[in-house]
């Protein structure tokens, strides 16, 4: 009790009597409370003697409103949405948690995750499995149970890696760190599996110090951890002189044979491989290897340099050979030359086509020394001419006019390359930027007519069953009409027709805003209303409809509330047009043969609505 | 020791990807039908367009949006993304290059030595994670410079990040994080 100030003289002084249950002020002796409540728990003596507290516990994240009928009625209307989304999780927890031998402690921490997920908005746009999987999941890796996300995954049928994204994200989320996955966890679990018998615990402990020395060797860092303990239990199996292959163990493990292949190799690279098996129970070896992978990249690395040395002895020695038809201006040599006629040719051949790309202003300095070259080709003028030293001699000559033949082209190369440097400042504007475009390369990437032709062919065949499909689907969705109507409220009238938009809204007493006295067109509706009533499926309320459409469109429109678009209805292939329309409107009477069903639902609707709206109107005395 | 690191560290940007707008609705079937080097995937929805002279791979989805990837530097994604667009006017829309953006860079390196992961994550528990089921490398996220690295136990590191784009930058990831390498050296004399 608060210590209070008394209302008539002012003290302080407040005694209070929880046996009487009442408050007084102890200076004017004024009663400020009787009767106080209690906070405190009640027993109440049940049949056979049993003393049982009095009320009910109330979840503090439970619902709002306090359970109305006694203890035992559990009613799920009127609950809020966050317990029932706790509720719904907390049952697929525990679904698939007994699916994957977990106790009930785990199942609870896996439930208070998920509590806190949820709390955190993050189920949002994610499939409550997969949440949950990734809860059960996280609990696990806690735990240190034997359980891998591949089991998750293979009981909802899911991808691992999606599971394993959602994992992670919760994870972070939650900043819960999940301890390393350590292979020798998993060891107890795939022995029991393969069935060793009576020496399932030695296999167990063999395998266990194979992985453990796997580890040191560091073969396990990137891999998983399944993979090692499959070669681990293999090795150990075939140690104590159990016939296990290579397919029994890959059903346990799950991991593919090439992987299983590939540890066995990698084990077999270490020095511990060498050990006999009394050997390896007993002794330790102080040396670390490196990561395989590490290894075969050195490896790798060094290949590559070795390659490279290769190829530049290669280049050295075909230098020396190189060197003297340069020099050579003797006839008499002539044969050792001829004897390397494609190297020397090949190397001038890309000297000339550089030096003429770098000087292509002196095209017509070549040419002149060609005919130069010619004119003494016959005499068997062997000699190399000063001018360009890569010239060579006489016999090159006829290359030499292969050579400048292409020229142009490599002149056109230089100029296109000169041009594809990208310039400086593109405009901001959003027009496309030429600059550095080839178009005849851009052309080469269009097909021509004829092509487009075969490929139309081709394509057509084979995608004939995609193009069924949906050609399928757009005879559905063509059925939709396009409302063609002359004002915005007609518009409106024709889109409600076709498509209710609330089921909470009371559209009559809608209509009734509108219609304050209009009661004599009222009246009109009411035969009609009679006669439906009996038979839910007439379809001459449509005159009635259209009316109450109509108002609904003004008050829309009055309100201002946006046209939806009109969305495409799929039509009930037992809809018919028999049933001409009695309406005399002709505004409504061209679309409304159409749209019969889709009015049909709203009938029926309206129907009931129009008739408890008759009564209230009725009650009221309109 | 950084400075010397740095000398010694290659980094080289292997993927640039970009995006940009055309700005028009694009008919995918007749892109499909008329141009060379073009995957069209209808379930999806888009189409694959390959270019060969800068070699990128574009998704071209109906509503106009391109994305680019393949490129070796920025300059070669924006070339790219030109001719594509050229590609496709001449094809007969109207096209218009509009909101050329670089979105993403990635980056590789090798470090000299060997990580171990498990430490590795061990000491860097919330930035760091390691799931050897998932994917052999452990994923190091910067926040402040909004970049991505996945370490590999072999040393080799790929960096991800749109804040890659200057080689400063570059340069200032792996900075940051040779000291925790440093740490975590395996002293192990078998290296070259």
């Amino acid at each position: 009790m608060s210590s209070r100030v008394c209302r008539t003289c002012g003290g302080s002084d407040i005694d209070v009597d929880q046996a009487r249950g009442s408050a007084v002020c102890t200076s004017c002796g004024s009663v400020l409370e009787d009767n106080i409540i209690v906070s405190e728990v009640q027993f109440v003596e049940g049949s056979g003697g049993v003393s049982s507290a009095v009320g009910q516990f109330v979840s503090a994240d439970g619902p709002v409103k306090a359970p109305l009928l006694g203890s035992g009625f559990h009613t799920s209307v009127g609950k809020e949405s966050r317990a029932q989304t706790l509720q719904n999780g907390k049952r697929q927890i525990q679904q698939l948690g007994s699916q994957l031998q977990l106790n009930q402690h785990c199942l609870d921490t896996a439930f208070n995750f998920f509590k806190l997920v949820v709390s955190k908005h993050l189920t949002r746009g994610r499939k409550t499995e997969h949440v949950i999987a990734a809860c059960l999941y996280l609990v696990c890796r806690t735990e240190g149970t034997p359980h891998m996300l591949l089991d998750l995954s293979d009981l909802l049928q899911v991808n691992v890696y999606i599971l394993g994204k959602t994992f992670l994200l919760l994870a972070r989320e939650l900043c819960i760190n999940a301890p390393a996955i350590d292979p020798c966890l998993y060891i107890p679990r795939f022995a029991h599996m393969l069935e060793f018998g009576a020496k399932t615990h030695e296999v167990s402990m063999t395998a266990l110090r194979l992985v453990q020395r796997m580890k040191r060797d560091w073969m396990h860092t990137g891999r998983r951890p399944s993979g090692l303990c499959g070669a681990a239990l293999l090795v150990a199996a075939r140690m104590h002189k159990f016939r296990r292959s290579v397919k029994d163990v890959i059903g346990v493990v799950k991991v593919c044979q090439t992987t299983l292949r590939k540890r066995l190799t990698e084990f077999e690279d270490t020095p511990t491989s060498q050990l006999t098996i009394d050997e390896f129970m007993r002794v330790d070896l102080e040396q670390e290897c490196d990561p395989p992978s590490f290894t075969a990249a050195q490896h790798k690395a060094k290949m590559q340099q070795l390659e490279q040395e290769l190829a530049k002895k290669l280049d050295e020695v075909e230098g020396q050979f190189l060197l003297p038809p340069f020099l050579f201006s003797d006839p008499e040599d002539n044969g050792e030359v001829l004897s390397m006629p494609s190297e020397p040719e090949e190397v001038e051949s890309e000297d000339v086509e550089l030096q003429a790309a770098t000087h292509h202003l002196t095209e017509d300095f070549l040419c002149q020394v060609i005919q130069e070259e010619e004119g003494h080709g016959m005499k068997g003028d062997r000699e190399a001419e000063p001018e360009k030293e890569s010239m060579g001699p006489h016999r090159q000559a006829a290359s030499l006019t292969s050579i400048l033949g292409q020229l142009p082209s490599a002149a056109s190369l230089i100029r296109n390359q000169a041009l594809r440097l990208p310039s400086g400042d593109h405009p901001q504007s959003e027009e496309l930027d030429l600059e550095g475009i080839d178009d005849q390369e851009i052309d080469k990437y269009i097909l021509n007519e004829k092509e487009v032709q075969v490929k139309t062919e081709l394509w057509m065949k084979q995608n004939a069953e995609y193009l069924k499909e949906q050609k399928g689907k757009k005879k559905k969705s063509k059925k939709q009409d396009q409302i063609e109507a002359l004002t915005a409220g007609e518009a409106i009238e024709r889109m409600l027709e076709k498509k209710k938009i609330s089921s909470k809204i009371n559209y009559d007493v809608l209509r009734d805003l509108n219609r304050g006295t209009g009661s004599p067109t009222r009246s009109p509706d009411h035969t009609p209303d009679t006669t439906v009533a009996r038979k839910r499926l007439n379809r001459r309320r449509r005159r009635k409809t259209s009316d109450s459409n109509q108002d609904l469109a003004a008050n829309t429109s009055i309100m201002g509330k946006r046209t939806v678009s009109v969305v495409t209805e799929t039509e009930t292939p037992a809809e018919t047009e028999s049933n001409p329309p009695p309406d005399s409107a002709a505004e409504t009477s061209p679309t409304l043969p159409t749209a019969p069903s889709p009015m049909e639902e709203e009938e029926e609707e309206e129907e009931e609505a129009e008739e408890e709206c008759v009564s209230a109107l009725q009650l009221v005395g309109g | 020791m950084d400075s010397s690191n740095d000398e010694a560290l290659d980094i080289i940007i292997t993927n640039v990807v970009a995006t940009f707008r055309t700005r028009c609705h694009l008919n995918l079937r007749t892109i499909a039908l008329e141009g060379t080097n073009v995957i069209y995937k209808p379930e999806v929805g888009k189409v694959l367009m390959k270019l060969r002279k800068p070699m990128i791979t574009a998704s071209i989805w109906s509503s106009g949006k391109i994305i680019c990837t393949g490129a070796t530097s920025e300059d070669e994604a924006k070339l790219g993304a030109r001719r594509l667009a050229r590609c496709l006017q001449k094809l007969g829309f109207k096209v218009r290059f509009s909101a050329f953006k670089v979105v993403n860079v990635l980056a590789v390196c090798s470090m000299p030595f060997a990580v171990n992961l498990i430490n590795f994550t061990k000491n860097n528990r919330p930035i760091a994670s390691y799931e050897p089921e998932l994917h052999p490398a452990a994923t190091y996220r910067i926040k402040n410079l909004k970049a991505t690295i996945q370490v590999f136990s072999t040393g080799s590191l790929t960096v991800t990040g749109i804040s890659l784009l200057t080689r400063l930058n570059t340069h200032r990831h792996i900075k940051y994080l040779t000291p925790f390498y440093v740490q975590l050296r395996r002293h192990i004399g078998l290296r070259d």
